[in-house]
């Protein structure tokens, strides 16, 4: 007789808050009715879950495309079925913070590339600002429509041991993995067919027809045309691309697509050119436009900044935005908080040295062992070291490297990232997992989809979730417990 | 619509539409050999379909050569690079096709890339595999027809779909019509001209149409201007006309020029019948077409495919 998947043993991990089990062993509240379903489960139930799952997101082409030696390889992102479950109490706070943390992040965007009040107060040393690849002159005493500068948003968050929720990241550029968190609702609705609707798990999938009313929002327009920009089928987003294009109904265009010309943009279509009055770009800044930022690019289109400097063409996110969720910056976004908002933060940032500062400095290399340290100008978890893990000769390199541009490096403390029961080898194990909700600012204010992406490391204590690196996720389920 | 859009859904259907072809015409020929080793030359297939110039194959082993059309990931025209080339357009145009087009065409292509499809070729009778590949076309077609909206997209694909199904009738007469005459003393062998109209789709239509007798000017009427044949070159002209008129009124371009030189295609096979092709010459009437068509072919890519700047 095959037995239920909960009954093993689940071996929890060391100073680190599990999801769904308390330090007793008990399941928490907000897993409790998650379990009793659980519970009638088996491993071999769960396994052929698991390769539902794995065909559904093949055959619906939910696929990103690794390469090697140029041979591009097809890959669905790893998937666990097991859902991660947070309570709708503390979903509240989350959803708070965010909003709070937005609406600093916005008027700190607007300050710098106008008057400037933040440096002139000295809360921030100007040349982490004005010296920052990601501070775009062309965007100086430019007025952004609505003043809305990081209309989608994803801010990664994780727990530690205490069990409170932190930023880790705010992405203000072009944060992807929305349309996996669609994806894994569609999957998980299919797999707990019941469960969802009798336990009013909070709705997500509304959040294209969102997207879409909220860049609506931002023309005069009653029907402006909205395009959806991307860099084309070769980026490991695209299906993110076709598949947020084809829900909102906006057209996916490449910058081949694009023309500029007596500074608006136009679209070519087989009826002609049509003007275009939105561009939700997937482009980084650096590429969007040949003419005016990076002249090898290929990807974007040539002159646009000046249709854009002319209000002629909106573009989501605004250029420039950058500045705002640099790791450097980052350090900074309570003291924006206080300052522009005069509120203390609901969601606390996770203590930051720079490494700019002696004294910090100082402290960072005595207690390296229990330190990351990153450059401020990584991502995906490139550029950094874990003190814990490197060895003698690497942590020297780093230091000499950190000698030539110290305003380039922070340092901080290790995280016991939270860990979630995920589906491996024929068992629950626990595995660290992160949280990245996302949210949309247009000018009907700041909306948040109730749960987000989840991502999960597969290797057993490892703290790196992200996709790039072999993570994999799972779907997030606001639960009113 | 993109014109970029409008592109990769004209190609599209025509890859489909020529793997379709080439499914039928390997089937047919596998069938052949089954009769008679002479008749059934799979160098005629590989010349046109797969340009014969880098290809080291047993021209004797019929079931290496079905191997090689099909899976050889090596030569652009092969199965299976024309089915990934259809699914990577449908991939970049799926805002505009109907969820179960994309979802068809990529469950084709999974399978046909999948290591225990391939390993299953050799347990099966060819034959039977081959049908189980013209199935997912067959579904395809289907699937288009129930679900597709008629607007621009269903007609950019119809161009490719009918543009290309004229090529093949081409083809056709041009190479396999041409080589009859030369070879008149199998030409009473029933199973020869019964396996060559099965190849283009057409034997069945023939024998209720002109009863179990061969004649050469049989073949050439049905498959130039019968109307009522999916595969004639006057059945497909007039669907490819439909389809221009179409997407003129849609997209109201500034010359109506290629609604005028499909609509002269249409009408002279309107008033074409075997006795004047006879007159002319079967040569002379293909080639006529084919210039034509290449006329229509330029003009499409020039008013919806590359758009010019202000």
């Amino acid at each position: 007789m095959s037995y239920s998947a909960i009954n093993q043993i689940y071996n929890q991990y060391k100073n680190t808050y599990d999801e769904m089990y308390a330090e007793n062993g008990t399941i928490r509240k907000n897993y409790r009715k998650f379990s009793k379903l659980l519970k009638k489960l088996s491993i071999e139930d769960l396994n052929s879950m698991s390769e539902f799952s794995r065909d559904f997101f093949m055959n619906q082409g939910v696929t990103f495309t690794v390469y090697d030696d140029d041979q591009g390889v097809e890959k669905i992102f790893p998937f666990d079925i097991i859902p991660r479950i947070i309570d709708y109490v503390e979903w509240k706070k989350i959803e708070n913070g965010i909003k709070q943390r937005l609406k600093a992040l916005n008027l700190f965007i607007k300050d710098i590339y106008h008057e400037q009040f933040f440096l002139k107060d000295k809360m921030i040393p100007a040349e982490l600002i004005v010296s920052n690849p990601n501070y775009l002159r062309i965007m100086r005493g430019l007025n952004v429509p609505k003043d809305i500068y990081t209309h989608i948003a994803g801010i990664d968050l994780i727990r530690n041991e205490s069990g409170n929720f932190y930023v880790l990241e705010d992405n203000l550029r072009t944060p992807s993995g929305v349309s996996y968190m669609l994806e894994n609702r569609e999957i998980t609705r299919r797999l707990y067919p019941k469960f969802i609707p009798k336990n009013k798990v909070l709705p997500i999938n509304n959040y294209p027809t969102l997207l879409y009313n909220q860049l609506k929002s931002l023309s005069g327009k009653k029907k402006p045309v909205i395009v959806l920009l991307t860099p084309g089928l070769y980026n490991s987003a695209y299906y993110e691309h076709t598949a947020l294009a084809r829900l909102m109904g906006v057209e996916l265009v490449e910058g081949n697509d694009l023309v500029s010309e007596n500074n608006y943009v136009f679209m070519k279509t087989a009826g002609g050119l049509k003007i275009v009055d939105i561009i939700y770009r997937r482009v980084d800044d650096d590429f969007l436009d040949p003419l005016n930022f990076n002249s090898a690019s290929v990807l974007g289109v040539a002159g646009i900044m000046d249709s854009y400097r002319n209000g002629n063409v909106i573009i989501v996110n605004a250029p420039g935005s950058g500045i705002a969720d640099d790791k450097a910056v980052y350090t900074y976004v309570p003291d924006m908080i206080s300052y522009y908002l005069n509120e203390k933060p609901i969601l606390e940032n996770i203590k930051t040295f720079k490494l700019s500062n002696e004294d910090e400095k100082e402290y960072v290399k005595k207690n390296i062992e229990k330190l990351v340290i990153k450059r401020t100008d990584g991502s995906g978890g490139y550029g950094m070291l874990i003190g814990k893990d490197a060895s003698e000769k690497e942590i020297e390199n780093f230091i000499k490297k950190i000698k030539k541009e110290p305003e380039m490096y922070i340092a901080q403390p290790t995280l016991n990232l939270s860990t979630s029961p995920c589906l491996i080898n024929d068992k629950l194990r626990p595995r660290c997992v992160d949280l990245r909700p996302f949210a949309i600012y247009g000018s009907n204010g700041i909306k948040v989809c109730p749960g987000g992406l989840t991502r999960t490391a597969l290797k057993e204590g490892s703290l790196v979730v992200n996709s790039s690196q072999g993570g994999g996720s799972k779907d997030t389920w606001v639960i009113n417990s | 619509m993109l014109s970029r859009v409008a592109n990769n859904l004209f190609w599209m259907d025509r890859y489909m539409e020529r793997s379709y072809g080439l499914l039928n015409l390997i089937k047919a020929n596998y069938n052949a050999s089954l009769d008679s080793a002479a008749t059934s030359s799979w160098q005629g297939i590989i010349n046109s379909y797969l340009g014969s110039d880098e290809v080291n194959i047993n021209y004797d082993e019929s079931i290496s050569i079905i191997d090689f059309i099909i899976f050889d990931t090596n030569n652009n025209n092969t199965l299976i690079n024309m089915i990934t080339n259809a699914r990577e357009n449908a991939r970049s145009v799926q805002e505009h096709i109907s969820r179960e087009i994309w979802l068809s065409i990529n469950k084709y292509f999974l399978d046909i890339s999948n290591d225990d499809f391939y390993k299953s070729f050799r347990k099966k009778d060819p034959i039977e595999f081959i049908n189980g590949l013209i199935q997912y076309h067959h579904i395809y077609y289907s699937v288009a027809d129930v679900t597709q909206e008629r607007g621009n997209a269903y007609c950019f694909m119809n161009l490719g779909k009918y543009l290309e199904r004229i090529l093949q009738s081409i083809d056709f007469l041009n190479v396999k019509v041409n080589s009859l005459k030369k070879a008149d003393n199998d030409l009473m062998e029933s199973y020869f001209w019964k396996n060559l109209l099965v190849s283009i789709g057409g034997y069945q239509l023939y024998v209720k149409t002109y009863k179990s007798i061969f004649n050469i000017d049989n073949i050439i009427e049905m498959i130039s201007i019968n109307e009522f044949f999916p595969r004639s070159i006057k059945f497909s002209v007039n669907k490819l006309n439909t389809h221009i008129y179409r997407l003129e009124k849609f997209n109201k371009p500034e010359s109506n020029n290629l609604n005028f030189l499909t609509g002269k295609l249409k009408n002279d096979l309107k008033y074409t019948n075997i006795e004047s092709i006879n007159k002319k010459g079967i040569k002379k009437f293909v080639d006529e077409i084919q210039l034509q068509l290449n006329e229509i072919s330029n003009e499409i890519n020039r008013v919806y495919f590359y758009q010019n700047n202000l």
